[in-house]
């Protein structure tokens, strides 16, 4: 029984630097360890500043999900001024948010994910050959279209925010932007473009009224079955190719789910406060456990970090991420009994370690739990259970799932701006603590702000790839996508391939991971200055 | 053929997705049209693991022609030097970088964080961050104020947080074929073709900005933002009003303030409170003014515009 041990540095298109070991035996992997190679020191950086400046600094945390970021900084601050937001300002954060999760979608999918069906691996597929068509960087026809129309729905972020990435629109009280009609219309142009451009004749084969039929495992069978358009989709090709190979076979995970709900209602949350949260989003907050099939709401004040295993001088307690003192460890030697991750391990108090990412938010989709108005779709909970749990390729077809319903949340916002009401009421700033959530469309992601004496005492930030790339936590218990790669078969130890699939299935976000936990004294930190 | 190596240090991928973001031509089109072989890029590279180590490997030996190094985020040098906060390839990045910048024939930093440092190297700069060939405005940073690659010119510097997309292709296009001596660059190593101006040159706020008519506060179709909410558009070299971002707009088109994240100082006062979206005064009188405008000529410049300002001037501008 020889163990083979592979360090893989760098895994490569994850959106950041993402380096796993693993163990291999027979073939298949039978340990795992996930590390974030990269500190910033973002939360040193904030303390002190402007109450602010989380609008200027966290949105450059991370460059593919900034919009995500600043909705949080400014929900933040809105809950601990205290401030009353306008409904058109609510939904122009919502079409920021929507837009840039629909320009991730195509760029991840294609940029990031389906490169690797050309892989020579899968050369006796019978699918390979119209996989590397399709989808062979730069060159493949799918690629090519996917990749320059992603640039498209950001386009109409720029109408609302000046530019994207990295704009501060957003901000406590409302937005600065007061579109006018020529923007709206303009907006409304660039869906339909990408809708009648790829969405509908490329992505689907169908209409978006024919696909939002689908409601479980068995209609999407039919759809696939009913015209030939479905099959040869790039979505149909996609699942036809991905049980060809085996995608849903192995990457399942943690079997538990999170998500912070998304979307605030224009009309629930104009004056928001950190409790009142869950019951003012549009698709609701909640807790998937799969072992004992339940829905339940999650909170804030569930979260907890556990620094046993990262570079940080922490203890091995499990605390919440605002009573986090954070001390980087100057020596970060790689240390796969001890610490080996610039990232913590994130745990929910009474769950536990768990996934975030579309499938988890699909997956509570799927709960009774919540307001009876709130978003329900149960489709990818049928899949989940018909397909016996969490793999690639349901992972895949859940984030892909979004497009369209987050399509027609775009055009909700666009049909419900009240053009010459009120973007922005000035609010009164004030010291407080405030929390601000939102899903990123690669999981949850929450700032927690504690301003005093007018400047920022403490700022932190748990992102999605925390949830997922998170080391080992102090009981030892493996992060999700250590745990997903368990069990991953490996058919050249040079090009493992497979461990690709599964760590870009959650479409893990290094950058931001990076970042997220850093130290809270100046004093320890100017040890390790040199400038 | 030329060879372009993309890699990230202490970075937020945000110059990566602007560059994506490009449509003439498009990040395809660089490949399929202009003959730019991208070797590898963090989120577009095929290669990963051992495969992309010999790969770096290859460059440094000569075996492969590195052409243009392309870098975003910054230098790290923590702890103590060392780099090791920022492994990349089982290595630290910045001995990486020493070695490949080397034999890069030309390097280009994208955005503000290999320029100059950018938010990592705000105060108290944890991650003992730098630019390329700049700390700030001050000339040095990562390779030193004399270093040129092997074409013979210092680092290309295409600062901004993030650089707008068409800054960086065409820059690379020009490289690719062989227009780059047509480019002048400034005294921060930026080409002028796009630094030379200001933020401010083709703002649709302009008029307000001429007759003094403020933006009081967000959320107004009217005004200029450099009187109250901290905008740095007269101050700031960039194209963002000239080359629009994302084809429809810019920040002060949309409401919002300037940041000036082009230049070194990126981001102002470092935040400190009461600095943020908030033009700084004395006496009522911007500290900063636009450059080559003295104090006295903008008080009378302010009595005279705003006497001579037209009624529609505080009106709500563009109207639904």
């Amino acid at each position: 029984m020889t163990i083979q041990s592979l360090d893989i540095s760098p895994v490569g298109r994850v959106e950041g630097d993402l380096d796993v070991r693993v163990d291999i035996e027979h073939g298949r992997v039978v340990n795992a360890w996930t590390h974030a190679e990269l500190f910033r020191g973002f939360e040193v950086i904030l303390r002190g500043k402007d109450p602010q400046a989380g609008l200027i600094v966290t949105p450059r945390i991370c460059g593919i999900c900034g919009g995500s970021h600043l909705t949080c900084a400014s929900w933040a601050l809105d809950t601990a001024w205290e401030t009353e937001v306008p409904r058109n300002a609510i939904l122009a954060r919502n079409l920021g948010q929507i837009v840039e999760t629909i320009q991730s979608i195509p760029r991840y999918f294609y940029g990031l994910f389906a490169i690797d069906l050309t892989n020579r691996k899968y050369r006796n597929s019978r699918f390979y050959e119209e996989a590397v068509k399709r989808f062979a960087a730069f060159t493949g026809k799918s690629y090519e279209l996917g990749i320059t129309i992603s640039a498209k729905p950001v386009e109409i972020y720029a109408l609302l925010g000046g530019q994207w990435p990295h704009s501060s629109y957003m901000v406590p009280g409302g937005v600065m932007c007061a579109p006018t009609l020529t923007d709206i219309t303009r907006a409304w142009a660039i869906l339909e473009y990408f809708r009648t451009n790829w969405l509908e004749p490329v992505w689907l084969g169908c209409s978006l009224e024919r696909y939002e039929q689908i409601q479980t495992y068995d209609d999407f069978r039919d759809w696939l079955d009913e015209d030939r358009n479905h099959r040869d989709s790039d979505l149909g090709f996609y699942w036809r190719m991905g049980l060809d190979i085996g995608l849903d076979r192995y990457g399942a995970g943690v079997g538990k789910y999170v998500t912070w709900g998304y979307l605030a209602h224009e009309d629930k949350y104009q004056k928001p406060t950190i409790e009142g949260r869950n019951a003012a989003m549009i698709m609701k907050s909640g807790v998937y456990d799969s072992f004992a099939d339940t829905h339940v709401l999650m909170d804030q004040s569930f979260t907890r970090e556990n620094t046993t295993h990262s570079w940080y001088d922490e203890g091995t307690a499990d605390i919440h991420p605002s009573d986090r003192t954070t001390k980087p460890t100057a020596i970060n030697t790689k240390d796969f009994d001890n610490a080996y991750s610039w990232s913590s391990a994130v745990l929910h108090k009474d769950f536990g370690r768990l996934e975030t990412g579309p499938l988890a938010r699909q997956l509570v989709a799927g709960g009774k739990h919540g307001e009876s108005w709130q978003h329900y779709d149960g489709f990818i909970l049928d899949v989940f259970k018909e397909m016996g749990g969490a793999s690639i390729h349901v992972r895949q077809l859940a984030r892909v799932h979004e497009l369209v319903k987050l399509y027609r949340q775009a055009e909700h916002c666009l049909r419900e701006f009240k053009l010459n009401d009120p973007w922005y009421i000035k609010p009164t700033e004030k010291d407080g603590r405030g929390w601000g959530a939102t899903e990123a469309a690669r999981g949850s992601l929450s700032h927690w702000v504690e301003v005093e004496g007018g400047k920022i005492k403490n700022y932190q930030v748990i992102a999605p790839g925390t949830w997922n790339i998170g080391p080992r936590d102090g009981e030892g218990i493996r992060g999700p996508i250590e745990e997903a790669l368990i069990g991953t078969p490996i058919y050249d130890s040079s090009d493992p391939v497979e461990v690709g699939h599964v760590a870009r299935s959650f479409d893990s976000c290094l950058v931001c991971t990076v970042h997220a936990h850093d130290a809270k004294t100046g004093e320890e930190l100017a040890r390790f200055r040199t400038a | 053929m030329t060879n372009v190596l993309w890699l990230q240090g202490g970075a937020c991928s945000g110059n990566t997705m602007s560059f994506l973001n490009a449509e003439e031509p498009t990040v395809c089109d660089l490949i399929a049209d202009f003959g730019i072989n991208l070797l590898w890029h963090p989120s577009l590279g095929l290669e990963l693991g051992n495969n992309l180590q010999t790969l770096l490997r290859d460059c440094i030996s000569g075996t492969i022609p590195l052409d243009i190094l392309v870098f975003e985020g910054s230098v790290v040098n923590a702890p103590n030097g060392t780099g090791e906060w920022n492994r990349f390839a089982d290595r630290a990045m910045k001995d990486w970088l020493a070695d490949l910048a080397k034999v890069a024939k030309f390097i280009v930093a994208v955005g503000d964080c290999a320029t100059w440092g950018g938010i990592p190297a705000m105060s108290p700069n944890p991650s003992e961050s730098e630019g390329l060939q700049f700390l700030k405005r001050q000339e040095g940073g990562f390779l030193g104020k004399d270093f040129v690659s092997q074409a013979g010119l210092p680092v290309i510097n295409i600062p901004g947080c993030p650089a707008h997309p068409d800054w960086i292709t065409q820059i690379l296009v020009a490289i690719a074929t062989g227009r780059i001596a047509d480019i002048a660059f400034d005294e921060l190593n930026r080409p002028q073709t796009f630094f030379n101006t200001y933020t401010q040159t083709g703002c649709t706020r302009n008029v307000h900005f001429a007759y003094k008519a403020s933006t009081a506060e967000f959320g107004q179709r009217k005004g200029c933002l450099f009187y109250d909410l901290g905008c740095r558009g007269p101050m700031t070299h960039s194209s963002c009003n000239r080359i629009l971002w994302n084809r429809v707009s810019s920040k002060t088109r949309a409401g919002m303030p300037c940041l000036g994240c082009t230049e070194p100082e990126f981001p102002f006062f470092d935040l400190k409170p009461g600095t943020v979206f908030k033009t700084q005064t004395v006496m009522g009188v911007p500290k900063e003014l636009p450059p080559g405008v003295n104090k006295k000529d903008y008080a009378l410049l302010t009595m005279v515009a705003k006497d001579a300002a037209p009624p529609w001037a505080e009106e709500d501008f563009f109207t639904v």
